[in-house]
């Protein structure tokens, strides 16, 4: 719904847009829908302007379609998988994360979520030498478990992984809007720099910072929800990164099977959902494993389930893919 | 600034303005001016120009926060946290057991939440923690003032005197041994008055009075910039009773975990909140869970559940983003929160197998 200005195309004057406004054409849309010759006569333009006008306008605002094999072409080169670190995980998820797509990992507290994201955030920054951006909205990131993690290395190259792991943390839903912004301005300008690769943005979690929002009579949001789920889409896409967010569990009653939190409208956003749970759920006995289950894939069939441990986490060099 | 409308912090109906005229970029509304997004929108150019003050806020908010220099920058490298993180130091609870697991102690920065059956030592711990936090730095202490707000009335001022008493005391028996400068220096100024009078106390008796509070507190911190504790004793007890919308109150506890965090993190201060045990029944058995439901667990990140074991108290790390699970015993003194005393002092984290040879319960004093 672009608001029809002055300068929005050769042609398009401010008289002329008052005319038209007065004709009740506000937007391109208006404009594009409706009929020239009707327009011509009634605002008392030209009929030839309108359609130049109308030509610029549609080669501007509407979108291109593309066939297939292009499209296949596209994907095949710039499509990278990066592992995540547990060979386990991986087989899980087809040989790794997927950049052009969001993927989730869901969990009751104390499942094995922000492990996982460290783990994620030290192979790839370690062996893969990339850079990563760590959204932290909970406070649960401890640079010395990621440290713990990357000890087998040397130092060089351990100081050398931290490095190219970058922490921002956002609290509120807007900060991470923001953050998510100036991220994009980045790599709009990394494409014309080409420094450093970022191929992967880790977010933990998304449903601290939506939670405040959702429910009650407000359907705000909801809106904010899906605008944030649009902004992790679009950059997915747009600049092949991996998306990996991090979510609550609920349950219907109190013994209901957990399912995933922020509800239907979220769950369209993420093309794979992993779901982390402990083997044991008493106190006494405290283990490091815990099973992942796989809950939407478009690759694999849903259901199957591999063995984490998340207290070793040391990333070897024969963990790599 | 190609930066979407409907991701601005702005009124609904605002918004909803917006989107009928047809903005779409932060662009497009800067471009316009304020008479022109009067003009257009409808609104007072009062209101125009505080629109387009927000927008350029938002926009300019990181350069503006740099400039400010108004509490830790956010952004940085895993390098410079780890950093950071080693520098900091940790509020040691008198029980070396407790702080192994916890990995030296309780964060800075970090929420960790204490969870218990009544009358296993959660207010013990909190107010134990209180006078801990005041240790002076050439003790190992961070030096820092507490704030403690109580919702359940359980603070007896007597109890923490004598907490502080068995405190200045250990310290004094440790410059004793040393015989340094600055351990003498600093107890001059240590002393029980002077713990007693870094506490600062709230009593909050409803969610709304709670929610006020934590509210207030950034501004509280920021003139007070020395307090590196903040205890809030019985989250649980308001909002579990009297509750009828309970979306509205997960929404609540969700807004108090982030505004909690903040303070955490800006302020360079350790959480504490203690929760309470309700009863899950499952199939064939019920058990014991921390109250306020699943969406609070994620709140802390730091989880400690304390339960009995017979007549032995326990401590478990149930969530930890660095340190394992495990299970340790501990001891409630009339000194404070104290390890189970083996009849030799040993240093082991995994200390359960212990047979403790120690005054047995009725003999203890609260």
């Amino acid at each position: 719904m672009v608001v029809l200005r002055a300068g929005l195309c050769p042609g398009l004057t401010e008289e002329m847009i008052q005319l038209l406004r007065a004709n009740s054409i506000q937007t391109v849309v208006d404009f594009v829908s409706s009929d020239l010759e009707d327009i011509a006569q009634k605002c008392s333009l030209s009929y030839k302007a309108l359609v130049a006008v109308r030509r610029v306008l549609l080669a501007q605002f509407s979108a291109f379609p593309a066939n297939g094999a292009d499209l296949y072409e596209e994907i095949k080169s710039s499509t990278a998988i990066l592992p995540t670190g547990s060979p386990s995980l991986d087989q899980l998820l087809d040989s790794g994360l997927y950049t052009g797509e969001v993927t989730e990992l869901m969990g009751a507290p104390g499942s094995g979520k922000t492990q996982v994201c460290l783990g994620i955030a030290a192979t790839v920054s370690l062996s893969l030498k990339q850079h990563i951006l760590f959204l932290d909205s909970t406070g649960g990131f401890t640079a010395s478990r990621l440290h713990q993690m990357l000890r087998a290395e040397e130092e060089e190259e351990q100081l050398e992984a931290l490095q190219r792991i970058q922490v921002v943390r956002v609290f509120d839903i807007y900060e991470m809007l923001r953050a998510l912004q100036e991220l994009r301005e980045r790599l709009c300008q990394q494409v014309v720099s080409s420094m450093e690769p970022l191929k992967i943005v880790v977010i933990d979690s998304v449903s601290a910072v939506i939670y405040p929002l959702l429910g009650g009579k407000q359907s705000e949001g909801l809106a904010i929800m899906m605008q944030l789920a649009r902004e992790l889409k679009t950059l997915a896409r747009e600049f092949s990164l991996a998306v990996v967010v991090t979510n609550q569990v609920t349950r219907d009653s109190s013994t209901g099977p957990p399912k995933p939190a922020l509800g239907r409208s979220w769950s369209f956003v993420p093309s794979t959902r992993v779901l982390l749970a402990s083997k044991e759920v008493t106190l006494e006995k405290a283990t490091t494993q815990r099973i992942a289950s796989l809950a939407k894939s478009p690759r694999q069939a849903v259901g199957i389930q591999v063995e984490l441990d998340i207290g070793s986490g040391d990333v070897t060099p024969t963990e790599r893919l | 600034m190609q930066r979407d409308v409907g991701s601005l912090p702005l009124a609904p109906a605002l918004r909803a303005r917006l989107f009928t005229a047809g903005f779409q970029t932060v662009q497009e509304l800067l471009e316009t001016g304020p008479c022109g997004l009067s003009r257009e929108i409808g609104i007072s150019k009062e209101e125009a120009l505080e629109l387009l003050q927000v927008v350029r806020q938002e926009c300019h908010g990181d350069v503006a926060r740099t400039a400010a220099g108004s509490g830790a920058s956010r952004k940085c490298t895993a390098l410079e946290l780890l950093e950071e993180e080693q520098a900091q130091g940790f509020i040691i609870t008198f029980c070396s057991a407790l702080d192994n697991i916890l990995g030296g102690g309780v964060q800075l920065t970090k929420i960790t939440e204490v969870c218990g059956a009544p009358g296993v030592g959660k207010t013990q711990l909190c107010m134990q923690l209180a006078v801990d936090v005041q240790i002076p730095e050439c003790f190992g202490g961070v030096a820092g003032e507490a704030v403690f707000i109580d919702t359940e009335g359980s603070f007896i001022v007597d109890r923490v005197a004598d907490i502080a008493a068995a405190c200045v005391q250990h310290c004094h028996l440790i410059a004793e041994a040393h015989q340094e400068e600055d351990h003498l220096k600093a107890l001059e100024t240590f002393s029980v008055e002077s713990i007693l009078s870094h506490i600062y106390y709230f009593r909050c008796r409803d969610y709304i009075e709670l929610l006020a509070q934590v509210y207030l507190l950034p501004d509280f911190l920021s003139e007070h910039s020395k307090v590196r504790l903040v205890v809030v004793d019985g989250i649980a007890f308001p909002f579990r009773h009297d509750f009828e919308d309970l979306s509205l109150r997960t929404r609540l506890l969700n807004g108090l975990a982030q505004q909690l965090i903040i303070i955490a993190n800006d302020h360079k201060s350790a959480v504490v909140l203690t929760n309470q045990m309700t009863t899950r029944i499952g199939q064939s058995q019920s058990t014991l869970v921390p109250a306020l439901g699943e969406s609070w667990g994620h709140a802390a990140t730091v989880r400690l559940i304390f339960h009995w074991d017979n007549s032995q108290r326990l401590a478990t790390l149930y969530k930890s983003p660095s340190q394992k699970e495990s299970t340790i015993p501990y001891h409630i003194t009339s000194h404070g929160f104290r390890d189970v005393q083996p009849p030799a002092v040993t240093h082991s984290a995994e200390g359960a197998e212990m047979n403790p040879r120690k005054r047995p319960r009725r003999e203890e004093e609260k």
